[in-house]
């Protein structure tokens, strides 16, 4: 599978020469399987720039099909839907699989952004595509062709954020951006999920400063990222939803630093790939 | 007064090496009356680095009192106002206002901005004090030394615009808005640009009050802050959009013999070379046309003074 990184920024868009490096819009990722199935995981801004790079696909001409993993409904990881080109295009068909109690209040949610106050879209139903939306269950899988998806809830403040892994044969990627473990960490389920990752992407919205000084907003620093990466045995560490006020020296310092704890502390063998916008990584 | 530009974009914030010139936040612009607490226009992400500027004078010490004044409530416009640092400094007091709704409070609409599943705070635990007031079309307040009035415009939902005058001088606020010619929008959705045929009479009659009103709210302005987000090809494709080009604003402009124009609300896919031509082109059509006032364009930024200003900002 092939993984395309769209927007990389945590809780809200954050332009400026500061982050042209990295980027500045929030969580998108693509992923394209060896059998040219097409998973998309949350919808922050980069999804406009997704959808418009998919116009020249199939997308364009109303005979695309796509999956969309969503973590969970803040804002920064559902604001990109109404700007993504090809929901516009009749004929396009999307599976939305995320967070919720059942897929009616998940439509719900969806649907709460699209409200007249909010957007000039008024409901989801004025999109040309079609959308068939799909609470998850924890812990049980489902497959998108060859691919097998699992998903489990981390904390994530108030509220709980899905972690996703993706199996392809051999192969696996695991999502999860916008974690707060409480002391004892990750939990069984989700440190299941992660063992033995090609690529875990993990939450390292913080330095551990930062993130001691804003627990409460649910947000890892690389320190537990790198924490979980270790204990999971994994083989990449991706590093992810960054501070909207961190420049780019500040994501290069946060990186460096990763790899640095890494390395004391058994993880040396741990590849750090930092997630930037455009960035293209094959598992 | 001075005025100030913290986002200019419409639509979606769009970050990246092709709007560091003009910026890719959305809407946000300050008016800082000389001597006086800051009126705030539009709450876009614009207004994250507001609130930390703000931060730095009595707001971070919880003594801070602002008023925003919302153009309508469109994500674009409202998308920053959860990240606005004073909002979580108690002792800050801050009016929000906009335009009254049918059949929901203001506060309720910004409510469920924030409600859970969409964001981690909820408006009932910023520590700062907010009160809404709820506006409609014609009404004329006072925020301290500064007179607001307001017209609305045409736009899906409705939106207003707003004329501050102070210090001797005038700014007027106008995003978002079609021209007044071809569609009028309310509070229907429509999928469609119109077929062409003639407008019924009652509706462009409406049309043309609005307008009116408009250019009766721009006259003698020393500076028209205006949406231009669209281009004459772009318009025609989608007039049902809600937006409008320089030759629009560039027509307004001069009916109420406005002292400057300022092309805003820059399309989110627009260069900033892209937007240094459409700039370029708009001054050669209002010269052209022998008029008087000068185009410029809004960048993240831009500060432009107006009237009498001793260059205090503080109170």
């Amino acid at each position: 599978m092939r993984l395309r990184f769209w927007g990389v920024r945590g809780s809200i868009p954050a332009p400026g020469p500061e982050t042209n490096r990295y980027g500045g819009n929030t969580s998108c990722v693509s992923v394209t399987t060896a059998d040219g199935e097409l998973v998309i995981i949350d919808m922050g801004t980069g999804l406009m720039h997704l959808g418009n790079h998919l116009l020249a696909t199939e997308f364009g001409k109303g005979g695309g099909k796509a999956t969309i993993l969503l973590s969970h409904a803040h804002w920064d990881h559902i604001q990109g839907l109404g700007f993504f080109a090809p929901v516009f295009i009749p004929g396009n068909q999307f599976v939305l699989r995320g967070h919720g109690r059942s897929s009616s209040m998940l439509e719900g949610i969806l649907e709460g952004q699209m409200n007249p106050n909010f957007s000039p879209l008024y409901t989801l139903k004025n999109l040309g595509a079609t959308f068939d939306v799909r609470a998850v269950v924890p812990g049980e899988p489902f497959a998108v062709g060859a691919l097998r998806v699992t998903a489990q809830p981390n904390p994530h403040g108030t509220t709980t954020a899905l972690a996703f892994r993706l199996d392809e044969g051999e192969r696996s990627f695991v999502y999860a951006s916008d974690v707060g473990y409480g002391p004892d960490g990750p939990s069984d389920a989700v440190r299941a999920l992660y063992r033995g990752a090609d690529a875990l992407l993990h939450d390292t919205t913080y330095t551990p400063a930062d993130q001691a000084r804003r627990q409460s907003r649910g947000f890892s620093s690389y320190e537990q990222a790198a924490d979980a990466a270790i204990a999971a045995g994994v083989r990449r560490l991706i590093t992810f939803h960054y501070d909207q006020d961190y420049s780019d020296t500040d994501v290069d310092a946060l990186t460096t630093a990763c790899r640095a704890y890494l390395d004391a502390h058994g993880g040396r063998d741990i590849e750090v790939v930092a997630a930037a916008e455009g960035l293209e990584l094959a598992l | 007064m001075k005025v100030r530009f913290w986002g200019v974009r419409g639509s979606i914030p769009v970050p990246g090496p092709s709007t560091n010139r003009y910026g890719g936040n959305t809407s946000c612009v300050e008016v800082r009356p000389r001597g006086g607490w800051p009126i705030i226009i539009d709450a876009g992400t614009g207004i994250r680095r507001l609130g930390k500027a703000l931060m730095d004078e009595r707001f971070g010490d919880g003594a801070g009192t602002a008023h925003i004044l919302i153009s309508h409530t469109h994500w674009d416009h409202i998308q920053g106002m959860p990240f606005f640092s004073p909002l979580y400094r108690a002792g800050n007091k801050l009016h929000v206002f906009a335009r009254q709704r049918g059949d929901t409070h203001l506060q309720a609409v910004f409510a469920s901005q924030t409600d859970d599943p969409y964001f981690p705070v909820p408006l009932s635990a910023l520590e700062a004090s907010i009160e809404f007031h709820e506006l409609v079309e014609g009404n004329r307040f006072t925020i301290d030394q500064t007179v607001v009035t307001c017209t609305r415009l045409n736009h899906p939902w409705v939106a207003m615009a707003y004329r501050l005058d102070c210090d001797g001088a005038s700014v007027v606020y106008c995003s978002d808005t079609a021209p007044f010619s071809d569609i009028l929008l309310e509070h229907e959705f429509i999928s469609k640009p119109p077929t062409g045929a003639p407008l019924p009479r009652a509706i462009a009659d409406k049309l043309a009050s609005m307008r009116a009103s408009l250019v009766a709210l721009c006259q003698g302005a020393d500076l028209l802050i205006y949406d231009t987000q669209f281009t004459v090809d772009e318009y025609k494709l989608r007039p049902h959009w809600g937006h409008s080009t320089p030759d629009d604003a560039i027509a307004i402009a001069r009916e109420a013999g406005v002292k400057t124009l300022c092309l805003y609300h820059h399309a989110p896919m627009r260069t900033d070379e892209a937007q240094d031509a459409i700039l370029l082109a708009a001054r050669w059509t209002a010269k052209a046309h022998g008029d008087r006032f000068e185009v410029i364009a809004a960048h993240e930024g831009l500060e432009v003074v107006l009237g009498d200003d001793d260059g205090l900002v503080t109170p």
